[in-house]
Parts: structure tokens; sequence; C-alpha cells
């Protein structure tokens, strides 16, 4: 056994140990994408791109088929029409959300005439069980940065860019623990921080903490962002559906359950500029 | 065209055989980010990559696998990937293993792959998970509720990589080491 460690094996396991600590190095020391990182994302992104939009279509057939058969029982005789407007269906669907989507778009920028929005779809999402993040199909080119917030079309709080390349950016989802957002209660104005629970066991919801011992919290009551350098003021958070004593008894928290609906997102929005008032 | 890169035969088709397999470790991983990642089986994400990875170096021997595993890994990491510098130590370390293994003790068949894959997956994603209990991230009781369960969905998928590296080890000419 010994004889199978040969010095080229015994190279590779030194070898994978000094680069697994040269990356950490590097991602310690530098805060910016390292070139590493930048270039197999770069390259990744076409790739992903392509899979994601197989993945899309392959959704919408799926979708379109289930229908088709729905119909089909419900009446017969459509049936023949039904067969002609196949392609046209298929083609309008896709459209069709589309079009909702920038609606929804076009009243927001109009309540909110200082947002500048890139709008992206989503191409990956991170494997890992304890991570919530993923990645979109536009980077620096179209003006997206790290420290950007992406939304949705009504204006719900999606993430934040942590990482951008040219055609790439990794948004960490508000449902990441690693992600803290200053908030306030709509109807009553207690402020908070809000973190997701992504990896403690709660998935799919969001902790408000720091609440005063005093405040009183109805469910379904509106969270929004405070307003500050990353996030700009009154975008939707989540709503509370839970309320308790915090562990230490001197403070409040609340669950609250996301407002974007994060499992059927396919795409989203970054506020690249806004006024800062 | 041979004649003119001065390569043999057989290392023509060493290069094809080494081309498909990190074009097969390229296909697992954005199936695993792109698809994998959006549909949860039961709430849980499959990981693949790694029993690429321990299936290439089982076939290829510790010393080919090996370099492979840890470019594979590296690219891995430099995809995003969480803990990804942990991963290449871990996934290198376990593939090299397995193979060494599999070499000196066991016989490299099908069920050793499959024990190899099985220890090098719960050392992986348990690995992991000690390092984000350790600073306090997330609670041990994961190991049984998230870890074990998504070790297991991702075994599911262990005959057909299998059959895919012994396909794609086979084109090369040799029938590894």
């Amino acid at each position: 056994m010994k004889k199978l460690f040969t010095p080229k094996v015994r190279s590779v396991l030194i070898l994978a140990l000094l680069v697994a600590v040269a990356i950490s190095i590097v991602s310690v020391v530098t805060p910016a994408t390292d070139g590493g990182t930048n270039f197999i994302q770069t390259i990744l992104s076409p790739f992903r791109s392509a899979g994601s939009a197989l993945m899309r279509q392959a959704e919408r057939y799926y979708n379109y088929v289930f229908n088709y058969e729905a119909l089909q029982a419900e009446n017969e005789a459509l049936q023949a029409r039904i067969m002609e407007m196949e392609d046209e269906v298929r083609s309008a669907d896709s459209l069709q959300r589309e079009n909702e989507r920038l609606r929804q778009l076009a009243k927001l920028t109009q309540e909110h005439e200082d947002y500048e929005l890139t709008s992206a779809y989503i191409v990956s999402w991170d494997a890992s069980n304890w991570k919530s993040t993923f990645s979109i199909g536009k980077g620096t080119n179209s003006g997206i940065d790290a420290g950007m917030v992406a939304i949705t079309e009504y204006g719900q709080v999606v993430g934040l860019v942590t990482d951008a390349g040219s055609n790439w950016a990794t948004i960490t989802t508000v449902l990441d623990s690693s992600l803290e957002i200053s908030a306030s209660v709509a109807s009553t104005g207690y402020n908070g921080i809000v973190e997701g629970s992504y990896a403690t066991g709660e998935e799919g919801l969001l902790r408000m903490d720091y609440l005063p011992t005093d405040s009183v919290l109805r469910n379904n009551d509106q969270v929004v962002t405070t307003g500050s350098t990353v996030y700009p003021r009154g975008l939707i958070i989540g709503y509370i559906s839970d309320a308790d004593f915090d562990e230490t008894g001197v403070a409040k928290y609340a669950i609250l359950t996301p407002a974007a609906d994060l499992d059927d997102l396919e795409q989203v929005f970054i506020i690249t500029a806004y006024e800062n008032t | 065209m041979l004649k003119q890169l001065h390569l043999t035969r057989r290392q023509w088709l060493g290069i094809l055989k080494w081309t498909l397999y990190a074009l097969f470790f390229l296909f697992v991983m954005i199936v695993q980010t792109v698809i994998l990642a959006r549909l949860p089986i039961f709430g849980i994400k499959l990981t693949l990559v790694p029993l690429v990875l321990v299936c290439v170096c089982i076939r290829e021997g510790p010393e080919r696998g090996g370099v492979f595993d840890l470019l594979a890994s590296t690219v891995w990491c430099l995809s995003g990937a969480d803990y990804g510098n942990l991963s290449i130590v871990l996934l290198t370390f376990c593939a090299v293993l397995s193979s060494v293994l599999c070499i000196a003790v066991l016989l490299r068949s099908f069920w050793t792959g499959a024990v190899c894959c099985l220890l090098t997956m719960v050392i992986h994603e348990g690995g992991i998970l000690l390092f984000k209990v350790l600073l306090g991230r997330i609670a041990p009781s994961n190991l049984w509720r998230v870890v074990l369960p998504g070790v297991a969905l991702s075994m599911l998928a262990y005959p057909l990589i299998y059959l895919i590296v012994k396909l794609i080890g086979k084109t090369g000419g040799d029938h590894g080491v």
C-alpha cells in the first residue's frame, strides 16, 4: 500500500492542500472577485444560460401539455381548434408572462422614478444545502455590480448582488443567513434587523430581531426596508407570521414569510442606481 | 492529421478520453447547479460532482486520476461552490485514497466503487457541515436531517455515473489501471 503513494501521488495531495490554502488566503485578502473565479464564472455563464433556457422551455412544454390535457377532457369539441392554436399558445405564454412582468415593472418605475433597473434571468442556483444564492446571466457589462439590490417586478426584495463578473453575477437571497437588512414594520414603524434562516432549520422564513419589548406585532403586518446606502427605502421584505421574546428576554423577534416567491423566480430586476434621500 | 501532430493513435485516444471526462464533469456540474439546485428532492439538493471525481480516480488510478480530481475540484471551487476550498482538499484526498484502496485491498468493481463514493460523500458533506457547525452557523442535527438523506439520494445517480465513466474510460483504449 505504501508503494502506491508514489512521489507523484504525494505531490498531488500536497498540491491540493496548497491550492486550497492559496484560494482561502486570496479570498480573505482581496474582497473583490479574484481572477480565477472570474475566469471560470465567465466561461461557465453562457453554458449555464443555455441550460437554464432549456429548462425553462421544458417547463413551458410540461405546463402546456398538462393544461392541454385538462382542456381536452373538459371540452372535446374544442380539440381541433386547440391543435391549430398550439404554436401560438406556446409562444404567447412566455410573451404574456414577460409582458405582465414588464407591466408591473412600469408601475414600479412610475412610483419610484429614481430607480434605474436592469432585468436579468436566473441561470443557476447554488448546489449547497446551506446557502441560498443564485447566478444571473448579466454582469458588469450591463452595469450590475456587487452591493446592488435585486427585486421582483412588484418591488419585493429578492437579495443582494454579492459578486459580479463581466457576464455573470451572484445574488445572495434574503433567505441566506449571511444577509442582514435594516427593516421596519410598515404599519407601526418598529425597527429591527431582518436576516435569513436558510441554514438554521427554518428554510424559507426570515427572522426580524431587536424589536422593542413593548411592540405590538400582528400577523401579516408588512415589513419594509428602512433605507440605507445599499437598500432603497420602502421595498417589501416580507410579512409577519409569528412573534415572541428572543433568547435574552429583553427584545422581541418576529418570523417573516418572504414577500418574494423565490421558488418560482425566473427573472429579477437589479436596482443599478437610486436617489438615497 | 495525427502524423502532423506527431501523436500516436494511443496518445490521440488518450486525449479524447480526458476531454470526454472533462466535458462529462462540466455537464454534471451544470446539471447540478442549473437543474438539481432548482428542484430539491424532499427539500434536499443533490450533489453529484464527488461521484464523478471518485469514479474517474478509481478508474484511472491515483496518479492521473488525482491530477484530474485536483483540477476538477479547483474548477468546482472557483465556480462558486460553498466552501469550495475545503472541497479541493477533501475530494482530492478521498478520491486518491479510494483509488489506492481499490488497487491495494479491494477489487475495482461496481460495488467497491459504490462504497468509496458513499464514504467520500459522507466525508465531504459531513466535513462542510462540521465546518459550519464549528462556526456556529448551523445545528449538528442537520447531519441526519439533511446530510445523510442527501448522500443517500445522491447515491441513486451512482450507477449511471459509474456506467458513463466506464464507457469513457474504454474510449481511451485501455481499461484503467
